[in-house]
Parts: structure tokens; sequence; C-alpha cells
């Protein structure tokens, strides 16, 4: 560096801090950023709502009390009322599996508990159409014996157990590692049984996180296509989910009805991310998507 | 390895009902149906399943997933560290609903999201229109089907890359500054090398999310044969004509995809543990 | 180079990091600013650096002010408390990226890099670690490097912020008398903040003791030891 800049004069235009852009910069990548997230993400929530609307509530009402659009909803709610349970048993389970016991093979089965969040929906409810269908010989027998699974609401659950599958497991381990054994134990010693250790020690130290990984489950359930699309046979009354019914809508031009629909389950998606924001704002200390570090 | 029993024994209850719950359903809704993939491929036979992916519309929709999604992970990649970027080191009114919006991709039936940009980007539609004025149709082209792809795979960069940014102390960055290095100099030196590990764990997960992607994509792609056909989109067409064995063979091709994305993933990851000493 | 600070001030916000405060450092001098968390300390050292702006107040380097100079221009070598080393560079990577990050016109040549490294890496007695990562290093190496690639620079200034604070009492010890050794060899203006008496009057030539954002008293550490100037001054050397 040559002397001349020893002369600058010494009041600078503006101190800017070694940890920060010019403000040039910032203001440049905060426009990129908003901009191009209110185009990518912003512009289609907002026009499920405009065509939803565009005949007025009234229609988009109506076509909601149609007999597919209320048969379609209870569907969807019945299905995730009976899948997400399951998953958050099975979340229960395993992470009390994995975090309380020592075993080999341990990294190997939580590979296995995340594989099917890498495999496509739509090969996931093909995988359940070749176990479970017509053609195989366990699917034969079953719709032989009056217990039909593909093409039914046994099928669509399993889909949709498939693809929500780690969502619980893989919130709960994190946090239950962190807490470590050392309550449990306590609680053993001081006689309690194994059912009153869990709901007692356990339960309250894992709530939030449970909470939290069931809301994603369930968004996720509701909302599930791909692999609903393959198993279900897409039964108008019978085995016609909420995003089923958007798309026969949609193909059969009623764009309001789609719409209309589309943006129920936008409300619920909302509502959602405005819950696990509230959750990761209030509770992040419990919660293992929150922990950084 | 080999000394340690197969399980430790310890006074912690509950063993064989969370082990049983564990392995029943893990059984049942993984193993088994992916297991009834492999014994279809088994019975269908190599030579078979070559015959069926070698055809010119199957390699077609192979190959049009794969580079649409590498396309759309690419733009993901930059986007979503500029975005990780903005979110943890600036402060503006509005950050908080920007941070919760990253996760709609997540939260939004994938249904939704198909009807929502063909809506908009439609001939007709309010930015069809002005696309379609600069000679750009995006829907019913492939560039429909990048955009569905960048839609579904948005958040993986973002929060991948957020907490490692949030965890890097500013005084590396104070010391590149003392050292003599500009601000732009820091961030290619310094800063990009921190956050490539995160970075491209997340491109990988955008990635093998964009590949399997089916239902925002179809009412967007046109679905016209060789051109705008996606893979997950032939399986479907095969079940729906009980043509069993050749969607199993396209399925195995695509559940290879997803298994060697798996293994880049943790490649990835296992690399950046022996470079940064953590992920 | 003597460094002049003229009625600096600091405020964060509402709160006043530092009241004014002047003082002059001649040239080659080994000063320690010495005082408990919160007694404007670093405050100060950063301001020198570069790395903070005095809410008022000025700084001169050799009678011309540099108050408005940008750290990069500054060419402090600063040494970190946390010693800040790049994780993902080797130690020769570490030391050599001043060099590095210069524009073309002023970079030296790859051969002649090289050879600064590895006097340097001779001068930190550490000539054979080039090849490792800053994880694969003890604390004590790591502190060297962190000097070295602050030397790197040929800096006009030293500047240390609590250079031996992440250390453990032996290591201490030695890297003190290191730190003497390579300041006495390059006869540079050195600064360095510490909490710790014994470090600052073993060490340093001029000893500025500070507390609540005000200088207490500057002088030789016999004189501080002597006539103490305030009550808190005798108060904290003799703890």
């Amino acid at each position: 560096m040559s002397d001349a800049t020893l002369h600058k004069p010494a009041t600078p235009a503006r101190f800017r801090s070694a940890t920060e852009e010019s403000p040039a910069a910032r203001w440049a990548l905060i426009a990129v950023a908003v901009g191009g997230l209110a185009l990518l993400v912003g512009a289609p929530l907002v026009i499920v709502f405009v065509e939803a609307l565009s005949r007025g509530w009234a229609a988009a009402v109506t076509s909601l009390a149609s007999r597919d659009a209320q048969s379609a909803i209870r569907l969807t709610l019945l299905i995730t009322a009976i899948a997400v349970p399951m998953n958050a048993v099975f979340g229960i389970a395993a992470a009390w599996f994995i975090t309380k016991f020592d075993f080999r093979g341990k990294a190997f089965l939580i590979t296995l508990i995340d594989l099917p969040f890498s495999i496509s929906p739509v090969v996931a409810g093909l995988c359940i159409v070749l176990l479970f269908g017509a053609n195989s010989a366990l699917g034969g027998w079953l719709v032989a014996s009056g217990y039909p699974i593909v093409f039914a609401v046994p099928g669509i659950v399993l889909a949709t157990v498939f693809v929500t599958f780690p969502f619980v497991a893989r919130e709960l381990i994190p946090v239950m590692i962190e807490q470590g054994r050392a309550e449990e134990e306590a609680a053993l010693t001081l006689g309690a049984t194994g059912w009153r250790t869990f709901r007692t020690v356990t339960l309250p130290n894992i709530r939030w996180a449970l909470l939290y990984g069931t809301l994603l489950c369930t968004a996720r359930a509701m909302g599930e296509f791909g692999a609903v699309a393959v198993v279900s046979g897409k039964i108008r009354g019978q085995t016609a989910t909420m995003p089923i019914t958007i798309e026969m809508f949609y193909n059969e031009y009623l764009s309001i009805a789609a719409f209309s629909m589309a943006a129920l389950l936008t409300g619920f998606a909302l509502l959602t991310l405005l819950l696990k924001t509230a959750l990761e704002l209030r509770h992040a200390d419990a919660l293992s998507a929150t922990r950084r570090h | 390895m080999s000394g340690t029993p197969l399980i430790q024994r310890t006074a912690m209850p509950g063993l064989g009902v969370s082990a049983g719950i564990t392995f029943f359903m893990l059984t049942l809704v993984v193993a088994l149906p992916i297991g009834a993939l492999l014994w279809q491929g088994a019975e269908f036979g190599a030579a078979n399943i070559w015959a069926t992916i070698n055809r010119e519309r199957v390699w077609a929709a192979l190959w049009l997933s794969f580079r649409l999604s590498f396309l759309a992970a690419c733009f993901n990649l930059v986007f979503g560290v500029i975005l990780a970027w903005v979110l943890v080191r600036y402060r503006f009114p509005g950050r908080r609903i920007i941070d919760a919006a990253v996760d709609l991709p997540f939260a939004l039936p994938t249904a939704v999201a198909g009807i929502a940009l063909t809506a908009l980007y439609a001939p007709n539609g309010v930015l069809g229109q002005l696309t379609n004025q600069i000679g750009w149709q995006v829907a019913y082209t492939q560039w429909g089907i990048w955009l569905a792809l960048v839609f579904v795979g948005l958040p993986f960069v973002t929060r991948t890359v957020q907490p490692v940014i949030e965890e890097i102390e500013t005084e590396v960055e104070e010391a590149s500054a003392t050292l003599g290095a500009s601000r732009l100099h820091t961030l290619r030196h310094v800063i990009a090398p921190m956050l490539m590990p995160a970075a491209l764990t997340g491109f990988a997960l955008s990635l093998a999310r964009a590949v399997g992607e089916y239902g925002s994509v179809i009412f967007i792609a046109g679905n016209i044969p060789l051109r705008t056909e996606i893979a997950p989109l032939l399986i479907v067409i095969q079940l729906e004509e009980y043509n069993y064995g050749a969607a199993g063979a396209i399925g195995l091709a695509m559940l290879a995809i997803s298994f060697s994305m798996l293994l880049l993933i943790n490649l990835i990851q296992i690399w950046s543990r022996r470079r940064i000493g953590h992920v | 180079m003597h460094i002049q600070i003229d009625e600096i001030a600091k405020d964060f916000g509402t709160t006043t990091a530092l009241h004014p405060v002047s003082l002059s450092i001649p040239s080659g001098a080994l000063v320690a600013l010495l005082g408990p968390s919160g007694s404007g300390k670093t405050t100060l050292l950063r301001i020198l650096g570069g790395l903070e702006f005095p809410t008022s107040g000025r700084v001169m380097f050799n009678g011309q002010d540099a108050t408005g100079l940008s750290v990069q221009e500054r060419r402090a070598g600063f040494v970190f408390q946390s010693y800040a080393l790049f994780r993902h560079m080797t130690v020769f990577e570490n030391i050599a990226y001043g060099l590095r990050a210069r524009p073309r016109a002023s970079r030296p040549p790859k051969a002649e890099i090289d050879r600064r490294v590895r006097r340097l890496l001779d001068l930190i007695q550490l000539p054979q670690i080039a090849t490792r990562y800053p994880t694969q290093l003890s604390g004590g190496q790591r502190q060297r490097v962190a000097l070295a690639r602050a030397l790197a620079i040929e800096p006009r200034m030293l500047l240390l912020d609590e250079p031996f604070g992440a250390l453990d009492a032996k290591v201490r010890k030695e890297l003190r008398q290191g730190l003497r050794d390579i300041h006495d060899e390059t006869d540079l203006t050195s600064v360095f903040v510490t909490h710790d008496q014994d470090e600052a009057m073993e060490l340093a030539d001029l000893v500025v003791v500070m507390s609540m954002g005000r200088i207490e008293q500057i002088g030789k550490p016999q004189d501080i030891r002597a006539k103490p100037a305030t009550e808190f001054v005798r108060d904290f050397i003799r703890a």
C-alpha cells in the first residue's frame, strides 16, 4: 500500500463493518430473495384463492358442497385420522428402541426408516400395487376373501403411511438422544413401571417434538398425490381423496370446484406453517429441527 | 464389532414392544412392498427389464426427468444459498414471514402446486400472458416442468445451509478482512468453502426429490411422449394398462436412481466430515 | 510505527463502551491493555484494527489521520482470541492467505509466497506442519499459526486479543516468551489485550490499565506496581 492512502481526509463516507456487504449489495440480495420467493411461492399461493373465488364466495362454497367433494373431504379426513396415529405410534416405538438400547446395525435401521423419503411416491404406490394388487398371490387371496387392499381404503392408508414414514421418528430420535437415559433410569430405580416411566418422564420431554413431527406428517398425509393416485384406482365417491378429486375436477374443466378444494388444502397448509412457526419460536429448545448445534 | 453382542442387556423396559412395533411396521410398510418390486423384477427377468427400458420413449422420459431435475437443483442451489444468507444475515421488514414461506413447498400438496402453476403460466394465465409476449412459453413445455421441479425442491438448500451460516464465527470473516481481503474475496474463498458441503447436500436432496416428483409436474407438463413426458408418468400409464411387468421395470430403474442419490448424499456427508470435522 | 489515540469514544446504542480515551504508543513498543471484562480494552483494540469505528475521536499512525482507513487498508496484523483460523485450509494456505488475497498487481509471485511462508513457519518454530489442517493442531500450535498468518502480510503493527486466553497454564508460559522473541525480532509496534496482570507485567514495556471504558493508569510495569494511581488499579494488580 502506498503512503498516499494515509493522506485521505479523516472522515470516511460511511464506516463499513468487516463482516457486511455494501448496502447496495445487501439490498440487491434482499430484492433477489424476496422477489424470487414472491414469484415462485407467493404467486401460486395467491392464484389458488383468486381462481377459487373468481365467481364469488357462493360458487366456491357450493362447489365444495357437491357429493363428490363431500365424500373426498370425508375420505381424506378418515385416511389422515388412521395414517397419522399409526405413524406417531411407530415413530415413538422406533425412537424408543433406537435411543434407549444399544444394538448392532443401528445406523442401518435408521437408513431403512429414512428410505421412503428418497423413493418416488409413484414408485411407492407401484410397490404396494405389486404386493397387494389382484395380480399378486397375496392380493388375489385377499380380494377373494373380501378384504381388497388396492383400489380401497387400506391401500390408500398404506401408501400414505409409506410416504410419511420417517416424519415422527426422525424428529424424535435427535431429541431423545440429547436427553439421554438418566431420567428414565432414575424413575425406574424409584419403582415406576415401564409404562409409567414413559408416560410421566419421557412423554413430557418429547411432547413438543412429537407435536411438531405429527404436524408435518398430517400436512403431507392430507396432500399426498402420487402414491395415492397409483393405489386408489380413483373411484369417484369411494377412493378419491381431496388431491385426487382436485385432479378430476381440473380435468373436467370444473375450475371453480378444483380451485376451491385446492384453497381448502392450501388453507390447511398455511395453518400448518403457522403452527410450525409458532412451535419453532416458543419451543425451539425442545425441537430437533431448530436445534442448531 | 464382532465381539459385541447383538443387543446390549439393560434395565430399560419396553424392548419387546418397541422393537416389535418398529419391525412390524418396517416390514409391512417398507420392506414387503419394496421386496415385491424386486421380486416382480426377478420374475420379469433381466432381459425383459432391459427390453422395457431400452425403448426410445422410456429413455427420453428418464433422461428428461433427470436432466430437468438437475437443472432445477442447480437453480435451487444458487437461489437457496442467497435466500439462506439473506434470512440469517440481514434484518428487514417481513423477514419472519419470508422465513416461514420457504417451507410452503413442503406444506402445500403437490396437486395444488401443479394446478396453481399451470393457472399462472398457461397461455391465458396472469404470468403466461407476459411470457408469451416475449415468445417464451412456459406451460406445457420443458420450462413448465423445470419450474414445477424448482418449486418442490426450493426449501432443501436453504434449510441445510441456514444453520451453517448461523454457526460461522464472525471472527473468521474479520480475520480475512484484516489480512487485506476484499469482501468479495472473503465470500469466495472463506465463506463459500464453508457452505459447500451443506449446499451440496441440499442440492442432492433437491435433485432426489425432483427426479421422483409427479403431482406438481403432470398438470403443467403437457405430457407429450419424447418431449414432455416424465418417468413417473410412464409408470402410471403402464399401470393403467395393467402392464405390471413394464411398470415394475421402470420402477426398478427409478429405484436404482433413488439409491444412487442416497449414496451420493452419504458420500457428500462423509467427505465434509473429513474435511471440516463436522457436517 | 507510532500510534496516537486521540479522544476516542465508542457507544453501542445506549451503552458506552469507551469514554473519550487518549494514548500514545511509541514505535516498536509492546503494550498491554489490562483490565477486567467490560473495561473497553477489546473495543479499543478493535478500533485500532479498523474492525469498529469510533463514535468520536481520531486514530493517528505516524502523525497522519488513519481514522477513516478501512480494515483492509490498515494493514494491522490481528490475532483473534479464538485464532479464527480457516478450517478448510492447510496451515500453509492459512499463512499464505493475505498474500494471495492481494490484487494481482501487488501480489508476490508464487515462489516468493512459498519462501515467505516457509520463513514464517521457521520463525514460529513449526516448520513441519505446513500441510496440516487447523483441527489437527494443538492449542499452542494454532496460536502460533495465527501469529504467523498475521505477520505474513508484513503488518505495520501487531494487535492481539487475549492471545493466551484459550491455552492452559504451562503452554501459556512458553508462548509468552515466544511472543516477546518475535516482537524483538520484528520490532513491530504491538498491542495485546489481557485480563491477566502477571502476563501484562511480565511481557509489556508499557501497561495501560482500563476499567469501565476509561484508562485508569498508563505506565511501565514496575511504576504501576510501585505507585498505583487509583484505588481500582491497587485492587486489580493485587488480586
